[in-house]
């Protein structure tokens, strides 16, 4: 049968006609062949337009039909449904040419404009021929509908589905619904208070039992397509259960302060809150960010920020507490803590670091470790060898004791506490304190065999005769390591660690007159500061580098220095001169820097002939020390470092002989007591999963923290925002011995903080990680909601529709500087002002000015205000559009001002125009001006505030022609309503459109305003554009019947252009595959041929555009079809 | 020359660029009518074999308009249309079209006036170049115009 065309084109009244000569247009078609009848008709879409085409159908028998007309976004349903009614399939019978958006309303030219016409309907001509017939395929439609975002919209259109019986998901990010209705306080024009017409919808979306409600949650992602979405939300976690009661018990212990949001960061608010009395639900929630950097630079992940905080608020008991979770030797570590957590504190930002250490140091001495609480032990028939009470021996005997097993240590020397005894100096640590923290340990019934020595004593394999389960190996690094120069073995060469060793244990007082110490360490600085005390008159540190690359601490350099010893550096020892094989003297070289070496230090290099002699009677190597290992591995199967240290598993910290462990200087070589315990840490957690039979754990635990990495490291940080207007504070000092005092005695140097200097240093503390899990709340909570240990949660949600009313963010008018908002203490934005006014605000409801010194603190009502419309609206710097709202509510303000502050307060509008548009708004206009309001046709240009705080504004009167220069007390800025910061985002997650101004695009701005291009995904209020909040509910009510259309039809059509592959071309290549966004093809093994699974595919064409045989085809996008349109277009 | 009117087809993506053509309708944003358009659901769907037939055909110009990276309707239909461009352009010039015919932009729903530029652009900078060596017979629109 050969083809019968009808051609039409259409006048569109005159949209068409007046540019393109549609009669010259339609006599030019009937030319064509095939083309049957070729009309001309006013209104294509009309009805009789319609009718026309159905009747020629008929009367000519046509098999095809092409309209030139508007674009096929607009009319091609309308005309494929004429088709259909006469009885052709419409995607074969019809086809639609763009003659006026993208021909006479585009071309200037008449006879360019038509010819343009002529071209189109050509290729359009051409095309429609080569069109087969699709039928649509049909969907069951899933009758839930999400609805993101709880402000009035969103609760309006939930609420409407749900009172029709289907099932609305309602997901707000804030912890509570409400939205920015529901921070205002009165609303326009009919001054009905904001809350007593939103707090019911807001308790009725809690308990209409067809909305479930999901505070706190986010959409994550979302697959699918109309009717059968899948929509993947994060229930982000709130660490108070469901059980919650509101009471508020929690926020009165908590001691992290932070601005609370929801009053525009005009109110304080604790770190576990409710947004505001009202708040739906009434559940508390903790604000937990990204973790502090000195919880997370603590090798040992010492909560630091809670501690800091307990101090902060005097309870050091708490401090105390929270410390021994991770530390059991608080008082050590807060006097020799190298504190790698004050190199991180975000407070240096501002001025200094937080004093941790000292803090820390400041509960351990005023809290009881009697009092600290000890878990309900219950007795495990497991018994551990705990080899050293060094730092690392002892967090493992404590923390595995605590846990119910039975532990012994063994200890070489005369009492426990290994380095910390013999290494660490008295006037740093002293003995009173090490033995009284020990003590504390070893009273949870730990049992300790001193004067008992590896090797010697016992070995490994009689432990396990003995029958103990585990064996842990803290034994230290106690061998010192050689010069390797000449005489080092004379008498007056004694190394660092005996040293120590000796004066410590014995107070020898072996120093001789002049000492000289060699090395830059820790180490080397208590050798010189004990050889001082012990009879030495001058001592001396050679060092070979220069003090900046010196390992030791600031602190101990600084005592050092304080205390008269001599730094000589960039020098090298180079042999040792003896008289009767005693020491009167070394020989060293001077050194210059070279470049760098593997640990980033610059590496000394001898200078040639630059050798000279120190005179001295004793040397001190401080330069290193390492394992004693050859006692313990005898008979075992334990493998070394090439450093000789015990060779490890990172993570288990077991060696390579199961059962037994091993942590501490062992195995890092010569580090920190923090490190130490760090280590112990480790091998308590593999210890009790060894006797468990539980090691696997911790190969899940590995790809666990894998896949969290990955999602963390592409999560920003999120620590609490520094305050802007934080004064600097200076570092508390802690008091120290004056140095001609201590040379001579074995007392503490460092008597630590006093009480006041302790608390205003904790007050530094900017809580950067939020919450700062002192877990008072915990205690405090008698319905026992609260949680800590909560995760986020994810959950898959299938929903026919989606409603997006994710609202606007309000201006920021920080960056125009001529309005001084952040600056001028008086000047306010709408929001603020609305919590002002709002009883549940700052003052509770009252219009008072801030105090200029605090702004955080209000006095007394303004007797004059200035209001400024249009702040970031109808403003090309800023938005060109109107916000529509600004007009009304500074209406509003003028009379709430009035009405709370009394008649003789000056209120002055500044406004461009005054647009009261609305029901009732034109009167509420006039009403106001009634009240004696001063209108200002004039757009406030500046604002300048003198030093009592007086504001001048400063305005062209555009009706009088003359500049006005006005006192006042108080500013509102009506600042305009912009998209979310996240509007981008949130368009890509759900693949709708963005318009030039940034908020949400509509399908159509007049006939489709609630639906976007993707089918199924709806609009509601101001996240579309600014709007009050009548016409927002208006919306939502219309998205949420678009909604329950597609839910009640239970069936929806999907269009039949999806892709298909011609089994015989296809090849089998399988690149379509790859290519597929949706995963759509699947490989056929048997047939050995791609297919389509056209439930999933959505006709993006990927697969068509690439495939190299031609097989895959987009269907109504087929090459017959597109060159057929460029035939049309190009030729003849 | 200066009588040469250079033939342009765009291929546009029905979510974007198509949309920005039929928003500079309605904003009433004029430009030359040397383009004409063809509809296409994703500029990724647009096969290197319709280019290369509009250039057989005599075309001046071929302009893809896809939606900017990430806003893509399908996910990415618009960076395998960036990579299969590439690779086309090295391809057509090989033959003798020289690349300054062959465009792809990303012109996004609401930048109509984008479209409108990007068209003024691509028409003022065709006439300078002149036909295409494979446009025989540019004369043919005249002969339609009479």
């Amino acid at each position: 049968m050969s083809e019968r065309i009808g051609f039409y084109i259409c006048h569109c009244g005159i949209n068409i006609a007046y540019r393109v000569r549609v009669k010259e247009v339609a006599e030019y078609a009937a030319t064509f062949p095939n083309v049957a009848v070729s009309r001309d008709y006013l209104f294509m879409c009309s009805d009789p337009g319609q009718e026309l085409i159905e009747k020629d159908i008929k009367e000519y028998n046509l098999t095809r039909v092409v309209v030139a007309s508007c674009s096929p976004r607009m009319h091609e349903k309308t005309f494929r449904a004429a088709c259909q009614r006469a009885g052709l399939n419409p995607y074969y019978a019809f086809h639609m040419v763009c003659v006026r958006e993208h021909g006479s309303w585009v071309t200037e030219n008449e006879d360019k404009a038509t010819k343009k016409a002529r071209i189109l309907v050509r290729a359009g001509l051409k095309r429609v021929s080569y069109q087969d017939s699709l039928i649509p395929s049909k969907f069951s439609v899933n009758s839930n509908t999400i609805v993101v975002g709880g402000g009035i919209a969103g609760m309006q259109a939930s609420l409407d589905i749900a009172s029709s019986g289907f099932k609305a998901y309602l997901i707000e990010k804030q912890p509570t619904v409400g939205g920015h209705m529901l921070q205002y306080d009165k609303t326009f024009p009919t001054l009905d208070c904001a809350a007593c017409i939103g707090t019911p919808k807001m308790v009725a979306v809690a308990q209409e039992k067809n909305v479930e409600l999901m505070t706190y949650a986010e959409v994550e992602h979302v697959s699918g397509f109309v009717g059968n979405f899948k929509v993947t939300v994060n229930k982000k976690a709130r660490y108070i259960k469901s059980n919650c009661t509101g009471c508020g018990d929690c926020a009165k212990v908590c001691p992290v302060e932070m601005p609370n949001e929801w009053d525009v960061n005009t109110k304080m608010r604790k770190a576990i809150y409710i947004s505001f009395p009202q708040a739906v639900p009434v559940r508390y929630v903790i604000d937990k960010r990204t973790t502090s950097p000195c919880k997370t630079s603590c090798p040992a992940q010492t909560n630091v920020q809670g501690y800091v905080q307990m101090v902060k608020a005097g309870n050091y008991q708490q401090a105390l507490n929270i410390i021994m979770e991770r530390l059991p030797l608080p008082g050590v570590l807060g006097r020799v803590c190298p504190h790698p957590c004050e190199t991180d504190c975000r407070r240096a930002l501002i001025d200094s670091p937080v004093s941790i250490r000292d803090l820390k140091r400041f509960a351990a001495d005023n809290g009881k470790f009697e009092d600290v609480p000890k878990p309900e032990v219950k007795e495990i028939d497991k018994h551990i060898a705990v080899i050293g009470s060094g730092p690392a021996g002892l967090t493992v005997a404590y923390y595995l004791r605590l846990k119910g097993f039975k532990v012994t240590i063994f200890e070489g020397m005369e009492k426990p506490g290994g380095m910390l005894r013999t290494g660490i100096p008295d006037y740093r640590l002293p003995p009173v304190i090490l033995d009284k923290e020990i003590n504390n340990i070893l009273s949870t019934g730990i049992e300790l065999k001193t004067n008992t020595f590896l090797g010697k004593d016992f070995t490994l394999t009689s432990l396990k005769e003995q029958g103990f389960d585990a064996v842990f190996l803290g034994i230290g690094a106690h061998v010192p390591v050689p010069m390797n120069i000449e005489n080092e073995d004379a008498f007056g060469v004694v190394d660092a660690v005996p040293f120590l060793r000796r004066e410590n244990l014995e107070n020898a007082g072996s120093a001789k007159k002049h000492v000289v110490v060699i090395g830059g360490g820790n180490v080397a600085m208590d050798a010189a500061r004990v050889a001082i005390r012990s009879g030495a008159e001058t001592v001396s540190i050679v060092y070979r580098r220069t003090e900046k690359e010196m390992p030791a601490d600031h602190e101990e350099i600084k005592g050092a220095k304080e205390e008269g010893i001599e730094f000589i550096t960039l020098v090298g020892p180079k042999k040792v001169i003896t008289e009767n094989n005693k020491v009167i003297g070394i020989e060293c070289i001077k050194n210059e820097l070279g470049p760098s070496d593997k640990s980033g230090r610059r590496r000394p290099v001898p200078i040639e002939n630059s050798e000279y002699i120190i005179h001295c009677n004793m040397i001190i190597p401080a330069i290193g020390q390492k394992v004693e290992t050859a006692p313990v591995i005898k008979d075992t199967n334990i493998k070394l470092t090439s450093w000789g240290t015990f060779n490890v598993n990172p993570v288990t910290m077991q060696t390579s002989e199961p059962g037994v462990f091993a942590a501490g200087d062992s195995v890092t070589g010569p580090a920190t007591v923090i490190e130490a315990i760090a280590g112990g840490h480790k091998a308590v957690k593999a210890i009790e999963r060894y006797l468990n039979n539980k090691m696997e754990l911790f190969e899940q635990e590995k790809e666990q923290e894998n896949r969290e990495q990955q999602i963390s490291n592409q999560e920003k940080q999120d620590f609490l925002p520094i305050p802007e207007d934080i004064n600097i504070v200076e570092r508390g000092k802690p008091v120290f011995i004056e140095p001609d005092a201590r040379k001579n005695s074995f007392n503490e140097v460092d008597l630590g903080l006093d009480e006041t200097s302790a608390q205003k240093d904790a007050l530094k503390c900017l809580n950067c990680g939020g919450c700062c899990e002192c877990k008072l709340c915990v205690d405090q909570c008698k319905a026992e909601a609260i949680d800590h240990n909560v995760k986020d949660e994810k959950q898959i949600i299938d929903a026919g529709s989606i409603i997006i009313a994710t609202g606007f963010d309000p201006l920021n008018p920080s960056p125009m500087k001529q309005y001084g908002y952040g600056k001028y203490t008086n000047v306010f934005t709408n929001l603020e002002f609305e919590r002002l006014s709002n009883a549940t605000g700052p003052t509770s409801g009252k219009f008072l000015k801030r105090d200029l010194n605090d702004p955080m603190k209000f006095t007394d009502p303004p007797k004059s205000v200035a209001i400024l419309h249009c702040i970031g609206s109808r403003d090309i710097n800023y938005h060109e559009y109107c916000s529509r709202t600004c007009c009304m509510y500074a209406l509003k303000y003028a009379h709430l001002l009035k009405d709370k502050c009394g008649h003789d307060t000056i209120v002055y509008n500044f406004y461009i125009d005054m647009r009261c548009f609305g029901k009732g708004y034109e009167e509420f206009f006039k009403k106001v001006q009634e009240e004696g309001v001063k209108m200002i046709r004039g757009k406030a240009g500046s604002i300048t505030q003198d030093s009592n705080g007086i504001l001048t504004v400063t305005a062209e009167d555009t009706l009088s022609a003359r500049m006005l220069s006005i006192e006042v007390e108080m500013v509102i800025l009506c600042t305009a309503m912009e998209p979310r910061s996240n509007a981008e985002e949130v368009m890509r997650k759900f693949g709708i459109g963005i318009g030039a101004d940034g908020f949400f695009q509509e399908e159509h701005p007049k006939l489709a305003p609630v639906s976007t291009p993707s089918s199924g995904v709806f609009l509601a209020g101001a996240c579309q554009g600014p709007k009050d909040i009548p016409d927002t509910v208006a919306q939502a009510k219309g998205a949420a019947a678009e909604c329950l259309a597609l839910s009640a039809k239970g069936e929806v059509e999907v269009p039949p252009m999806i892709s298909y592959i011609d089994p015989d071309i296809c090849v089998g290549c399988q690149v379509c595959i790859g290519l597929c966004p949706y995963s759509a093809i699947e490989y056929n093994e048997f047939k050995n041929v791609s297919e389509v699974n056209s439930a999933v595919c959505k006709g993006c064409g990927s697969c068509a555009g690439h495939c190299p045989s031609g097989a895959a085809k987009v269907r109504h996008f087929t090459d017959k079809q597109i060159f057929a349109e460029i035939d049309g277009l190009l030729l003849n | 020359m200066s009588e040469f009117e250079p033939k342009i087809v765009g291929f546009f993506c029905n979510w974007c660029t198509f949309t920005a053509a039929d928003l500079a309708g309605t904003s009433r944003l004029s430009y030359p009518p040397n383009i004409k358009i063809i509809r296409v659901m994703c500029s990724g769907m647009v096969d290197p074999k319709y280019v290369i037939k509009a250039f057989l055909n005599g075309v001046d110009g071929v302009l893809i308009g896809g939606c900017w990276p990430g806003d893509c309707h399908y996910i990415n239909g618009n960076l395998k249309a960036r990579r299969r461009v590439a690779m086309l352009t090295e391809i057509l010039k090989q033959y003798g079209i020289d690349e300054r015919r062959f465009w792809l932009r990303w012109i996004a729903a609401s930048e109509g006036n984008m479209l409108q530029e990007v068209v003024n652009e691509m028409t003022d900078k065709l006439i300078k170049l002149g036909p295409s060596p494979l446009n025989k017979s540019h004369k043919a629109d005249l002969v339609l115009d009479s």
